[in-house]
């Protein structure tokens, strides 16, 4: 069985990477959707179904906390695990992420194998 | 506080960790000096206990080279996707050196960073900062990251 993964960042180059990554680290997936930022991102989990986020930080018209908050107060989509892909990781940015519901982070830059890492056990 | 060595640090890793290319490294300079020709130069604010900015100055043939590398697809114009992929570099760099400035006791806040293209340009403003380039090298030729900063208070 696959899953549907959603890729949440305003770089598209970025989104591809990550995405390329999945496959390299042998994560199947039925379909990747694709957010620019936490506005569309809502977007797609309201109309989608989306088994994982992974979901940068710093964007523009909505940023990864605020997209974070926004889900959480959304009961038919606050229970989808959102992973932080960042180049943030300290722990006041991170430990807030993780308080609004993120799952876990991974920083830029990164490889497959940390993609893996982190990903791999809360994949089906 | 050694901010040229922070800067080779923080690029060599996202050049090493995201493109597996190992850059050759030139002398980080302070002050005028290290200037190179570029056709794109992504920015990235930088506030909190400096602020500043980041750039990263690239010919065309190096930032067409470094997205060739992220896409895993030949590009040959200074196209959108090259504009995001420097920025990204130059994100993914300033992340690393607000990781190194932690560890100085300074807190930095990161903006969301800006690309330009063209001939002929210059980047200008912040007068009295300081300034530290670190050119480097990559088959494709040399490109420039140059921290520009004052400190708060």
């Amino acid at each position: 069985m696959g899953n549907n993964v959603l890729l949440v960042d305003d770089s598209s180059t970025m989104r591809k990477i990550v995405g390329r990554s999945l496959r390299q680290a042998g994560i199947e997936f039925d379909n990747i959707f694709e957010a620019a930022d936490g506005l569309q991102a809502l977007e797609v989990l309201e109309k989608e179904s989306v088994d994982i986020v992974l979901s940068d930080i710093n964007m523009p018209n909505m940023d990864g906390i605020s997209f974070l908050r926004e889900k959480a107060n959304r009961p038919n989509i606050k229970g989808i695990p959102v992973f932080m892909i960042s180049t943030e990781t300290g722990d006041d940015i991170i430990g807030e992420a993780k308080s609004l519901g993120a799952v876990g982070a991974i920083k830029k830059p990164f490889t497959a194998d940390m993609v893996n890492e982190v990903l791999g056990p809360f994949l089906k | 506080m050694d901010i040229g060595q922070d800067i080779v640090s923080a690029a060599t890793d996202v050049f090493s960790t995201m493109l597996m290319i190992d850059l050759v490294v030139g002398e980080p300079l302070e002050g005028a000096g290290a200037e190179i020709t570029s056709n794109i130069t992504s920015m990235l604010g930088l506030g909190g206990d400096i602020r500043g900015m980041l750039a990263v100055h690239c010919p065309a043939a190096v930032a067409m080279a470094i997205t060739s590398g992220f896409l895993g697809m030949d590009v040959d114009t200074l196209n959108e996707d090259v504009k995001d992929a420097i920025g990204e570099i130059a994100n993914m760099i300033a992340g690393n050196l607000k990781i190194s400035f932690a560890g100085y006791g300074v807190k930095v806040e990161l903006a969301i960073p800006t690309s330009v293209v063209g001939e002929s340009y210059r980047v200008g403003g912040m007068l009295a900062a300081r300034r530290v380039a670190v050119p480097f090298g990559m088959e494709s030729g040399q490109f420039l990251v140059e921290l520009k900063y004052i400190v708060n208070g």
